[in-house]
């Protein structure tokens, strides 16, 4: 080919299952040699591109350890470097791309099923070879830039339509800055109109202005996708006051009425709540007789005498009593209310079908409890919803009754999708279903090991930032073909603005330095600064009226 | 062109080796040092040996120097013939030759001619020569001398001849020696310290 200038070393020796061995040129410094750099091995037929997972020292006579030379001896040390001391670097190859004159033009990289030729060159990888592998946003709407591979200047690009297709998840530990690579891929979600976004704001970071984290005493304000999006996002609120306090214009006010809340609701809060499973059963027979008003009449009952309720539904008095006194608590919650003049899910429906995205912020109410029986009620409700639609959508075959796509995001997702809870609550159905109903879900998690494996293996894409807890590494790559070479790279990543992509919507394993969140960002999501925003209101004017 | 003196005449050659006679008494090449010797009549010399042993004896070969307990300059005025009895000779192993094409180092298919002058090799040829390092390898199957010493003696000789790209030429040596010894770390090790100028 002859562009590459940078040869890194030759390989030597490896296999399909384990990957390839490359020694190292002796030119090079081991130390420019870093975990999860994209290189690409030239073979006789096939580019390889592959990821670095490991770097070793190597001597070919173990008397020189036993013997090794002194400081000063620059001489034999560096007669001895490259030759008999040697550095291997294990390379991971991910895909691989034809080359020579039978090469087609439009070259797409295949997967991995062959390994390179002996003393195949390795070479670092270019600005073009990220391009062909990630597309660039200038080719399709699918492609949406989410930042750089490590020391390079080209961007990687998620591919939304295969992004949406499954249920995705971004992992990292706490401040590896998993709300800036979520809220970055919800505009890239947003801006290519790839689907609608129903998002559980739990610490209300993502509608509105939130606090960047520098490191330094200094702290900046990002904006939240409100402010980008304008009127393509709707906030909801739960707590009106806080929303006010944080000067946010809210969109509309959550209120629940008691009869939407349905036992399936409550189950997911055992833990939360400490519920005995027998008080499950004392609410299934409380909802047998009242139905849809089960919660107000256990509620109203429980206040005056809860044993003649108990007598009457022919449960445990000590069972019923318990559940009256665990689901009280829900009482305190403002936005909890006997009844509601309009329905919540209808309002939710209609901003959607508009396909506007839809933030609930949870404002000060963000006791986990709370988190959790909003998200279920809201989601159960919006799941049942699009079943329909989408049975309705297979019966008359019309492209308009085609659901868009829906995206629910959630945090503190291991609460939903434990092993225990996965099986009861709607978000395990989600994740299990796929797109056949068009939801999908964005887990966004600190603590992965808490996710069920089941659910974990059918998440499509992952955006791992650092992780350190040798569980959690282990359960994001649960799934994941050959986990041991990335897992030295999700350890070795930084703290800021690094994350490991894999998956569905990347066609390799790639760690990015995360696109900037900043004014440059914010223009090409499109929104106008002030200024211009003045000349385009006039120049609509003047279209508009002549 | 100026015409270069010879230091030494070739009184024996086969294949891989050269005797040769110096012209003056005790005035040989050093050990470990590059000498040329013309392949053919009237060419330019072009067979290049290297230095790994010297002899001064009798002319005669079945009388010895005797000890007379004197020091040089008593015996050169007393017996100045003493010293035309004794001749100095040099071993020369034959590491390559110089044809149209460049320097190989291989050996030449006819060895130099008897009577044949030899010269010392320029810094220039030196540097030339010793670009490559194959010849190294040949310098390990002379048995008369230990291979170590003469390797050691034959870097340092060249050193000079690399003026200041020498510290990246001991480098690449030392790689090639590290491979000749096949990993004796030792051996390796002791070489290079004491080539180490």
């Amino acid at each position: 080919m002859g562009h590459r200038p940078d040869e890194l070393g030759i390989i030597t020796r490896g296999s399909l299952l384990e990957g390839v061995e490359m020694k190292l040129s002796p030119g090079r410094s081991v130390e420019d040699i870093t975990a999860g750099k994209f290189v690409v091995i030239e073979g006789e037929k096939h580019e390889f591109f592959s990821m670095i997972t490991d770097v070793r020292l190597d001597v070919t006579n173990a008397q020189i350890l036993s013997n090794p030379p002194s400081r000063e001896n620059t001489l034999l040390r560096q007669v001895l470097s490259g030759t008999s001391t040697y550095t291997t670097v294990m390379l991971r190859p991910m895909l691989m791309l034809r080359r020579g004159e039978n090469a087609p033009n439009d070259r797409v990289p295949e997967p991995v099923k062959t390994i390179p030729t002996h003393f195949a060159t390795v070479y670092e990888a270019d600005e073009e070879d990220v391009r062909c592998i990630f597309g660039g946003e200038s080719q399709d709407r699918k492609y949406f830039n989410v930042g750089t591979p490590l020391d390079m200047e080209t961007p990687v690009c998620l591919n939304l339509d295969r992004f949406v297709e499954r249920s995705n998840g971004i992992f990292g530990k706490t401040g590896t800055g998993k709300t800036f690579l979520t809220r970055l891929v919800l505009s890239g979600l947003i801006k290519n109109e790839k689907a609608v976004n129903f998002i559980f704001d739990m610490h209300s970071e993502y509608g509105w202005g939130a606090i960047k984290e520098t490191g330094g005493s200094k702290q900046d304000f990002v904006k939240g996708l409100k402010q980008i999006f304008g009127s393509r996002v709707a906030i909801f609120t739960l707590d009106p006051d806080s929303s006010r306090r944080r000067k946010v214009l809210a969109d509309h006010e959550v209120l629940i009425g008691y009869d939407q809340i349905a036992v399936e609701d409550v189950i997911p809060l055992q833990d939360e709540l400490s519920l005995h499973p027998t008080a499950m059963e004392a609410a299934y027979s409380v909802w047998a007789k009242y139905k849809n008003d089960w919660m107000e009449a256990l509620l109203n009952w429980g206040d005056e005498d809860i044993k003649s309720l108990a007598d009457s539904l022919g449960v445990h008095y000590e069972s019923l009593a318990a559940l009256y006194r665990k689901l009280r608590r829900l009482r305190n919650f403002k936005f909890l209310v006997p009844k509601t003049s309009e329905d919540l899910i209808k309002k939710i429906m209609e901003y959607m079908d508009k396909g506007t995205h839809i933030v609930l912020e949870f404002g000060r109410e963000s006791s986990m409890l709370c988190y959790l029986l909003v998200a279920n009620i809201l989601t159960r409700r919006i799941h049942e919803l699009y079943v329909n639609r989408t049975e309705e959508y297979l019966a008359t075959q019309n492209p308009a009754d085609k659901p868009k796509h829906l995206v629910i995001t959630i945090e503190e997702a291991h609460k939903f999708l434990n092993p225990r809870a996965s099986k009861q609550t709607i978000f395990g159905t989600i994740a299990r279903e796929l797109r056949k109903y068009y939801v999908s879900l964005l887990v966004v998690d600190q603590r992965p090991s808490g996710i069920d494996d089941e659910i974990l293996s059918q998440i499509g894409t992952k955006i791992i930032a650092l992780l350190n807890d040798e569980r959690d590494i282990q359960a994001v790559l649960t799934g994941v073909s050959n986990p041991a070479g990335l897992r030295s790279v999700l350890a070795s990543l930084d703290s800021k603005q690094q994350a490991l992509i894999l998956g569905h919507a990347v066609p390799m394993p790639v760690v990015i330095r995360s696109r900037d969140y900043d004014e440059q960002f914010y223009k090409e999501m499109g929104l106008l600064l002030e200024k211009e925003r003045e000349e385009k209101i006039a120049a609509d004017i003047e279209a508009l009226f002549g | 062109m100026m015409k270069e003196t010879h230091i030494a005449e070739v009184i024996e050659s086969n294949t891989t080796e050269m005797i040769a006679q110096c012209t003056v008494l005790h005035c040989s090449p050093p050990f470990g040092s590059f000498v040329k010797v013309n392949l053919a009549e009237g060419t330019e010399p072009a067979i290049y040996g290297l230095v790994f042993n010297v002899v001064t004896s009798s002319i005669e070969p079945n009388r010895r120097a005797m000890a007379y307990g004197k020091t040089e300059e008593e015996l050169r005025k007393e017996q100045p013939q003493i010293f035309e009895l004794l001749k100095t000779e040099f071993q020369a192993h034959l590491v390559g030759y110089r044809d149209q094409t460049g320097i190989k180092q291989i050996l030449p298919s006819q060895p130099p001619r008897i009577h044949s002058f030899v010269y010392a090799c320029s810094l220039a040829e030196v540097r030339e020569f010793t670009r490559q390092c194959d010849y190294l390898r040949t310098l390990f199957t002379i048995s008369q001398v230990p291979p170590d010493e003469l390797i050691i003696a034959t870097i340092r000789n060249t050193l000079d001849a690399h003026g200041e790209d020498s510290p990246h030429y001991l480098v690449q040596v030392g790689k090639e020696l590290s491979r000749l010894l096949r990993d004796d770390y030792d051996r390796l090790s002791s070489i290079l310290r004491r080539i180490s100028p």
